[in-house]
């Protein structure tokens, strides 16, 4: 019991204390400074509303953000039980590793002549352009196969945005990015160490990511908080602002389904999803879902699967449980 | 003046305090102390016989290599009554060595200490001892040990599997093992009768000559030990200052050898602790004074023992991962001269670069199975890690035409067909994995596999419940 308590405090600890995870304590104090100097220099706040604004007791306590922390709690617990079965990027990789020298198309060490930069920068690069697409490829599966969008409405659900929502996140889904994550590395590192040999590294500071740090660094946690900071419009073309994806979460019809991305907003350029941000207050939610599907935590858990079941029961005359998706391109 | 009387008083505390140490750091000289000794030896350590067989191996790798006949190399396995001349490590004007026919060193054999235990890897289901004189046979018969058909470098294989298969073994399966129990070659009496030692001081300096080590080995650092065995080192190596290797005790023989190599990569201190365990037990060995070792003594030492056979083991797991490791390189460096056709190389320039290219790749494998099946020898049974190396290395390699030798027949080996190198280069990777896995190596020369769990680490774990 004592041995579980340690394992799942330092669990929770690491969350803030590592600076490979987003909610590592240097980033929220980075993106609280940046949300500050936002409305003091941009809005023309005066510091103290700056503060007050951003450290707004309406939202860090509201129902929903207490909703946050619960769930935030709760699925820390169940990640720590579920890791040791869960598949790691590691085996990933090394099945990949291996099947790939079956292949006869491409050489071992084709490019282990290319040098310690070029290996580290092409796999840094790469492995960012990867890992933003397939986020945004997972991100858009969960908004259109419906019995996705009935696990990601659990992310959605939520009423006031703070960095904490991140972590509003059905275990489902969980998996799901989990899954992901441990494909796109095991995927990267088997191609990159069958091509360059072992030389491939990744390029970092402070031992992390050099894009991870950048993203993080430079406020993405405001991605999830109610401080609706905007890029100038071609800056948006490519890199997804906070207000981007704050619209994302928007329970307005017209805001349905847009602005999947990441870092990058590329990716929805290319499938006609992108949108501009708006100079406009917006409001989170799932709309009339909304109060049914938060009645309590117990609830938010339990709601994706009923919907599950209903689905097997009835087949496809389920009642309809995702968004729209809007064809419109309104770049 | 102050300043010179502190100097001379420091220089004497510094004195003082490192003689001693240094001391602690070399195998002997230690006291006669066997009760009712009236002979006139002062130093109780005897361990000529080991040297003798070190002596040996080195020469019978030596004559396989060069061609010799097949009752030249029996002799350097069965011994020989007459004289028998050292081949390796030979006096040279940069490194002048005090033997020239091993029989003055010892008069001894490695037939008789080779495994006795059944070694599946091999073709053939032949004991330890049986796979030695097979593959000293089957050597004669090729050109300089080298059989291009199944892809064997016997001058590897007979001295890589000499080391594990009679030293290793007779070191962790006898010495170290039962005759370190309470009521065999007891400290109370002599090791055999007329011997001048006890029975554990020379139980336990036998296993040393196994292991290989100079007696001043701990003083020096890998790189100097390292450059003793590759006889780069004259002036570390004469200890005693003769200007002669006295190849008793002032050389580095086989996994001692091997150790300090890998040592001088900074990750592993293999050789040092080995060697001090031996040093540290043989102090208490000698302390007992001539009495028989009291429970607790006998427990100190057998703790000493477990150091030096677990530590000597992971040495031999090294020497798996690094030469898996060269193997599955070379497999890569076999297709290149081959041009992606795997079944015909033409042009002559490009046929004596592939040939070239095989000839490696034989030897590294034979370094690596003479490795492999060293590691059954130390009586302790690896189960199924065992079955899984020994189903990784192959009876053989996978030679480019898909063949691979897979047992015997009728004094014949057998061959499989329609194997694959690439499929050979990954049992290769698995092998190295398992060597982490299973003996927890940490030199890991050659290295295939790092790349894969450095990236793992760096990018961190991927199990994620965190939304975009």
């Amino acid at each position: 019991m004592i041995e579980w308590f340690d394992i799942i405090s330092s669990e929770l600890a690491s969350q803030f204390l590592n600076p490979k995870k987003r909610l590592f304590l240097g980033y929220l104090l980075s993106a609280s400074i940046i949300a500050i100097l936002w409305l003091c220099l941009i809005k023309r706040h005066a510091f103290g509303s700056s503060i007050r604004a951003v450290f707004d007791r309406r939202i860090w306590f509201s129902r929903s953000s207490r909703h946050d922390v619960i769930c935030f709690m709760v699925n820390r617990v169940l990640f720590t039980w579920l890791r040791p079965v869960l598949v790691t990027q590691l085996a990933v990789a090394t099945l990949l590793f291996q099947l790939l020298h079956h292949q006869t198309l491409v050489p071992v060490g084709l490019f282990e002549d290319a040098g310690y930069l070029v290996a580290a920068i092409s796999f840094t690069l790469f492995f960012f352009l990867f890992d933003d697409f397939t986020r945004f490829a997972v991100h858009l599966a969960l908004h259109r196969v419906p019995v996705l969008w009935a696990f990601h409405k659990f992310h959605h659900s939520a009423e006031t945005l703070t960095p904490l929502t991140v972590t509003r996140t059905h275990p489902i889904e969980g998996l799901l990015f989990t899954a992901r994550s441990a494909v796109v590395q095991g995927v990267s590192i088997a191609g990159f160490v069958f091509l360059f040999g072992n030389q491939v590294d990744l390029l970092t500071i402070f031992g992390v990511n050099i894009f991870v740090i950048i993203f993080h660094g430079l406020g993405s946690n405001l991605r999830h908080s109610h401080i609706s900071i905007r890029y100038p419009a071609f800056i948006e073309r490519f890199l997804m602002s906070p207000a981007q994806h704050q619209l994302h979460h928007s329970e307005a019809e017209r805001h349905f389904d847009r602005n999947f991305g990441v870092a990058l907003s590329v990716w929805d350029r290319m499938i006609g999803s992108f949108h501009h941000s708006v100079d406009e207050k917006v409001s989170f939610g799932i709309g009339r879902e909304t109060a049914a599907f938060t009645r309590s935590v117990w609830s938010m858990y339990w709601s994706p699967f009923r919907f599950l079941f209903r689905r097997i029961m009835r087949g496809r005359n389920a009642p309809a449980a995702r968004r729209r998706f809007h064809q419109t391109n309104t770049v | 003046m102050r300043t010179s009387k502190l100097f001379i008083g420091s220089a004497i505390c510094v004195a003082m305090i490192s003689a001693p140490a240094f001391a602690a750091d070399i195998y002997g000289p230690y006291p006669v102390t066997l009760k009712g000794y009236s002979g006139d030896k002062t130093n109780s350590v005897s361990y000529s016989g080991q040297v003798g067989r070190q002596l040996l191996h080195n020469s019978l790798k030596k004559a396989i290599g060069s061609g010799a006949s097949l009752d030249v190399t029996m002799s350097y396995f069965n011994g020989s009554d007459g004289e028998l001349p050292l081949l390796d490590p030979k006096s040279s004007d940069s490194f002048k060595v005090d033997v020239t026919d091993i029989n003055t060193v010892s008069r001894t054999n490695l037939s008789g200490k080779a495994y006795k235990g059944s070694l599946p890897g091999w073709p053939g289901n032949m004991t330890g001892k049986e796979v030695l004189e097979s593959m000293i046979t089957n050597a004669a018969a090729t050109e300089k040990g080298y059989d291009s058909t199944h892809g064997y470098d016997y001058v590897q294989l007979v001295s890589k599997f000499t080391m594990g298969g009679v030293f290793y073994h007779q070191a962790c399966d006898n010495y170290l093992d039962e005759k370190m129990n309470a009521d065999n070659k007891p400290n109370d009496k002599p090791y055999k009768d007329g011997a001048y030692y006890t029975g554990k001081e020379h139980s336990w300096d036998e296993a040393f000559g196994y292991w290989g080590a100079a007696a001043h080995g701990a003083t020096l650092s890998p790189k100097q030990n390292y450059d003793i065995t590759k006889k780069k080192n004259m002036r570390d190596a004469d200890a005693n200052g003769d200007g002669v290797v006295n190849l008793k005790s002032e050389m580095n023989y086989a996994h001692a050898y091997y150790a300090a190599g890998f040592d001088k990569g900074g990750n592993t201190n293999y050789y040092n602790t080995i060697t001090k365990a031996f040093i540290d037990g043989r102090q208490i060995i000698a302390d007992a004074n001539g009495e028989k070792l009291t429970d607790s003594q006998r427990r100190e030492v057998k703790r000493h023992a477990r150091t030096i056979c677990s530590n000597w083991e992971k040495v031999i797991a090294e020497a798996v991962f690094k030469y898996a490791g060269s193997v599955y390189s070379n497999i890569e460096a076999v297709k290149a001269t081959m041009g992606g056709n795997m079944w015909q190389v033409s042009g002559s320039s490009a046929q004596a670069e592939h040939k070239a290219a095989l000839r490696k790749y034989a030897k590294y494998w034979g370094e690596l199975a003479g490795f492999s099946l060293s590691l059954h020898a130390s009586g302790v049974n690896l189960g199924e890690i065992g079955v899984k190396m020994d189903r990784l290395v192959g009876m053989g390699p996978v030679m480019p035409d898909g063949t691979q030798v897979n047992g015997m027949s009728n004094g014949k080996f057998t061959v499989a067909s329609g194997k694959s190198m690439d499929s050979f280069g990954v049992h290769m990777l698995k092998l190295q994995n398992l060597m982490v896995e299973e003996f927890g190596v940490e030199a890991r020369n050659n290295d295939k596999i790092s790349g894969i769990s450095n990236l793992a680490e760096v990018l961190g774990s991927s199990d994620s419940a965190e939304n975009d």
